[in-house]
């Protein structure tokens, strides 16, 4: 067993070791999502889950893993404490992680036989006397030396900043320079790990407000530089920190502006002193004879304050070159600084409520056990508030036609297999647009048919999500019972799903009765009027917006869109147990359900274009033929613009809030990265 | 010899809660399943996390199991059968279980990682809303039994219990006790959902153990206050004091830890709101009615 702990097999490791053979904590990579809707049942097969690796013994990796997952899924193994061990289902290299223990088919049978075999592997080998150590790659780190002042300068060995003369200081740095995707999971270990406690790291996260519109930009030390983009300072070299408008206009609250109008206005009076050393007034510029930097102008009020601060020792330490400005007003009784929030917490940033604290940033996924599997989200928080959020998919990019032009039926499983939350949609998306493209037409019944296995795929789907959202909020008999339905109806005949109809019903009919429901989710993740809305998500809102309503097909099903209104957390429940009630009677009237299957094109040449409504809203594909291969598709999906409004979703909410209305947009990273 | 019979009880009903809480989540009654756990967990590596505060991070669970068991100290479990019999018995527990908020901070904060610092802050939210309604039921009860001793309080109800004399003070006080032990639906500090684990998140092998079994004696002196206080302690007719005990408090523990399953967790700031705008003024009633009631009606 790679993942064993140093030890001998006495007889008191072999009674533990048995133990914990019997007792497998499962922590499944990508998620429990996927796991689900590729019909496991962990429960089942013994596997108690866990949602944090640190608690896992057993890493259930359903292969193959996107290449962003990768990384992710060394890091959550480099987590998990020895005895450790991996279980791979499917089939698809594992690298960075080591060799898995044990694996098997993706199938429950399969599952559960792997289980077995694993249980004796960990019952002789949890304990052994050499034991290899695992480095996941994306946490070997090396140290690197920057300018505290001027964060741009980095380089391998020790010595001064060449911009200001300072000391350069070590760091911690990955071990190898990181692109955009593997960066996060580098952070994401972090979060297990490192900072938190120190706020050094808000200040620099001016990239991730990026996706507020109406951001702005300013340097910490020169309020007057105001710039739209992220960037550094060009007077100190300081990352510019976003601003909201609001914060900028108050500035006066804070005495910010004000001094800094006093500051250019300084002229035959300036006297300059050292940012760092207070104490060093000059009048001429010139550079600091303790550190090296170069002086800064001031005015005779702001020097006398700046006498002031070094009352306040600690305050200087920790806020440094920020004191600087510190302008605390006295009041009677009590020494100017001592103690005072107010100079404690200048200049961080303001929450909405006013009041002051230190923004943490912290890393959600990709395998949070609240959000979709795959969604790599960055909250900046304040308190238990978010203050601002950076969601993007952790899946990695995932290419349509990689090879190059392919026939009709890999093209039609290559785009089912990359979104595995709703593969059935997706195909049946991939033949409606050949079939155009080829110029052909499917008889009613099988057109029925498909609509058949789409509708019950959309059953499954929100079943699912049902399931989800009992974990996320600890709602334990929704979670098992939606998931069980899930798992039953997945596969299911028509007759079968005939069967399960009324439980299904009584499920649906129980959940808005449940206590404290309305509490939890109404007025959470408000959403209205977006254009960017689709699927459940709009038409919780009462937009009727959905493609099956122009399929003459489910027309003739007697098909009507459901909607439902308030465009909440609680709205977007109502209308996805609405719409599983709704595909039920539509597979009671489709007849048989079929797998749609791709037609057979001959040599055709011609474009063809189609609209789905999957489980999460409509998706668009256009394909092109050139002599019965596809040599171009294009493809829209739903989820990309769900993601766009995680902030709005999020933003200013308490997390538990927060993660409540992201989860109710049901996003799906795969389609995402698609 | 006492405390000796004392501790083997409370230790099998520690263990009886765990068999409970095991099967509210996995909804499978297995005995022998927290003794596997916890073999199993003793097995693994118990890590510390990369510029833990040490103090704070070995500190924080052992803190939680002494505070429980302090607390347990002033249940009585029959006529006789009590590790100390305070005469502020009732004011002790109070005092033995204000040092649970202590803990969780010190859990929270020790590991150096978000989502436990946030579960910990987050519980500390979570006392400002049941503090004064585990404090205020109680302040009921001891003004019918005039007096603060356990046992005195368990004798008072030879008559009719407390659940019956002053049954909103019984609701208040288990709402109240359930947020103190974070069950479901009031398991905020934890919350897989919004925290994986929280304060548990970066605790592993012993020093889970130690803090889940904690955890489990945290639950068992609040389901023995409860009985104590409001369930007649160990009145009941044909069997023996001792097990009208064991049986009421495996009763209410179990009542404790599966009724969350069946909704969704508290929001927060909801939880506090209640607490304080309804809480506080049932309880208030609570008092006054009981105060009525004792002057009025000798019983």
């Amino acid at each position: 067993m790679i993942g064993a702990r140093q030890g001998v097999m006495t007889a008191l490791q072999r009674l533990v070791a048995a133990a914990m053979s019997r007792d497998m904590r499962g922590f499944v990579v990508p998620g429990t999502d996927v796991a689900r809707a590729a019909g496991l049942d962990l429960g089942a097969a013994g596997i108690q889950l866990c949602a944090t690796p640190r608690h896992a013994n057993v890493l259930i990796v359903l292969a193959p893993l996107p290449a962003g997952l990768a990384d992710a899924a060394s890091i959550a193994y480099a987590q998990m404490p020895r005895p450790r061990s991996i279980l791979a289902l499917g089939a698809g290299d594992l690298s960075p992680l080591p060799d898995a223990d044990v694996t098997g088919p993706m199938t429950q049978p399969g599952l559960v036989a792997a289980m077995a075999d694993l249980r004796g592997v960990i019952a002789v080998g949890a304990f052994q006397s050499n034991v290899s150590d695992y480095d996941a790659p994306a946490l070997q780190t090396r140290t690197e030396f920057t300018c505290p002042m001027h964060p741009e300068v980095v380089q391998d060995a020790p010595g001064n900043c060449p911009k200001c003369g300072m000391t350069l200081v070590p760091r911690e740095a990955a071990a190898s320079p990181n692109d955009g995707h593997a960066m996060p999971e580098m952070e994401h270990e972090m979060s297990s790990e490192t900072p938190t406690k120190t706020i050094a790291t808000s200040h620099d996260h001016g990239t991730h407000a990026a996706a507020d519109a109406s951001a702005q930009y300013t340097c910490p030390m020169h309020p007057e530089v105001v710039s739209d983009e992220p960037g550094n300072c060009p007077k100190c070299g300081m990352f510019l920190v976003p601003v909201d408008a609001k914060d900028k206009h108050e500035g006066d609250g804070h005495g910010h502006d004000h001094d800094h109008g006093t500051h250019s206005a300084a002229d035959a009076s300036a006297q300059y002193t050292c940012p760092m050393h207070p104490e060093v007034v000059s009048d001429e510029p010139g550079n600091c004879p303790k550190c090296g930097m170069f002086l800064v102008p001031v005015d005779a009020k702001d020097k006398h304050e700046g006498h002031g601060h070094k009352h306040g020792a600690k305050n200087q330490e920790s806020h440094g070159v920020h004191s600087g400005h510190g302008a605390g007003e006295a009041r009677d009784g009590i020494e100017a600084h001592f103690m005072s929030m107010v100079d404690l917490t200048r200049d961080m940033p303001t929450s909405t409520d006013g009041l002051k604290m230190e923004w943490i940033d912290v890393p959600f996924g990709p395998f949070f056990p609240g959000l979709p599997s795959g969604l790599r989200l960055d909250l900046t928080l304040d308190g238990d508030a978010v203050a601002a959020s950076f969601a993007q998919s952790a899946i990695g990019e995932q290419t349509l036609l990689h090879k190059g032009a392919v026939p009709p039926k890999t093209f039609a499983d290559d785009l089912s297999a990359m979104s595995p939350l709703s593969p059935v949609a997706y195909r049946l998306l991939a033949c409606l647009a050949l079939e155009q493209a080829a110029r052909q037409s499917v008889a009613s019944d099988i057109a029925r048919a498909r609509i058949a296995a789409a509708e019950r795929e959309r059953l499954t789907s929100h079943l699912g999500w049902l399931a989800g959202f009992g974990a996320q909020s600890g709602f334990t008999w929704l979670q098992t019972r939606a998931a069980a339905m899930q798992l039953k109806t997945r596969n299911a005949t028509q007759v079968e799903i005939a069967t399960l109809g009324p439980k299904i019903a009584a499920l649906l009919k129980r959940v808005p009765r449940t206590p404290l429901l309305n509490a939890r989710l109404r007025g959470i993740g408000l959403l209205h009027g977006s254009d960017a809305l689709s699927g459940p998500v709009a038409r919780a809102d009462g937009i009727v917006r959905d493609a099956r309503g122009d399929d003459p097909v489910y027309l003739g099903l007697g098909f009507s869109v459901h909607t439902s209104t308030g465009g909440d957390a609680l709205a977007r429940l109502m209308q996805r147990c609405g719409e599983i009630s709704q595909s039920i009677d539509l597979i009671s009237q489709a007849g048989a359900i079929t797998q749609p299957d791709p037609p057979s094109v001959g040599k055709v040449s011609g474009t063809g274009e189609a609209v789905v409504e999957t489980p999460r809203g409509a998706a668009r594909l256009s394909v092109t033929l050139l002599d019965g291969m596809v040599t171009k598709a294009e493809i829209g999906t739903p989820t990309a613009a769900h993601v766009a409004l995680i902030g709005a979703v999020a933003d200013g909410q308490e997390l538990g809030d927060a993660l409540t209305g992201i989860g109710s947009l049901d996003i799906s990273p795969w389609e995402m990265a698609v | 010899m006492t405390i000796l019979v004392v501790l083997l009880s409370l230790a099998a009903g520690a263990y009886f809660i765990a068999v409970l809480e095991s099967w509210a989540v996995h909804g499978r009654l297995q005995f022998s399943r927290p003794a596997i756990s916890a073999l199993a967990l003793l097995g693994r590596e118990s890590l510390l996390a990369r510029k833990s505060d040490r103090l704070f991070f070995e500190t924080g669970p052992v803190l939680l199991l002494v505070a429980g068991l302090l607390a347990l100290a002033v249940i009585p479990l029959a006529p006789g059968l009590i590790v100390t019999d305070l005469a502020t018995g009732a004011l002790f527990l109070n005092a033995a279980l204000a040092y649970v908020l202590v803990a969780l901070i010190m859990a929270g904060w020790g590991p150096n990682g978000a989502y436990g610092m946030i579960g910990g802050w987050r519980f500390l939210g979570q006392f400002v809303a049941y503090a004064m309604l585990i404090v205020m039921p109680i302040t009921a009860v001891a003004m019918r039994a005039e007096s603060l001793s356990t046992v005195d309080i368990v004798t008072s109800q030879a008559a009719l219990w407390n659940i019956a004399y002053q049954p909103l003070g019984f609701v208040l006080f288990v709402v109240a006790a359930m947020g103190l032990c974070w069950l479901p639906p009031l398991d905020l500090p934890t919350a897989e959902g919004d925290l994986a684990g929280g304060i548990e998140a970066e605790y592993t092998g012993v020093r889970l153990a130690v803090l889940r079994l904690a955890r489990m004696v945290v639950i068992l002196a609040l389901a023995g206050a409860t009985v104590t206080f409001y369930l007649g302690g160990w009145l009941g007719p044909w069997l023996p004091a001792w097990a009208w005990s064991g049986i009421k408090i495996l009763i209410v523990a179990g009542l404790m830890v599966s009724a969350g399953r069946l909704v969704p967790r508290v929001r927060e700031a909801r939880y506090l709101e209640l607490s304080w705008k309804l809480g506080i003024p049932l309880a208030l009633t609570n008092i006054f009615v009981v105060g009525v009631i004792a002057l009025v009606v000798p019983i």
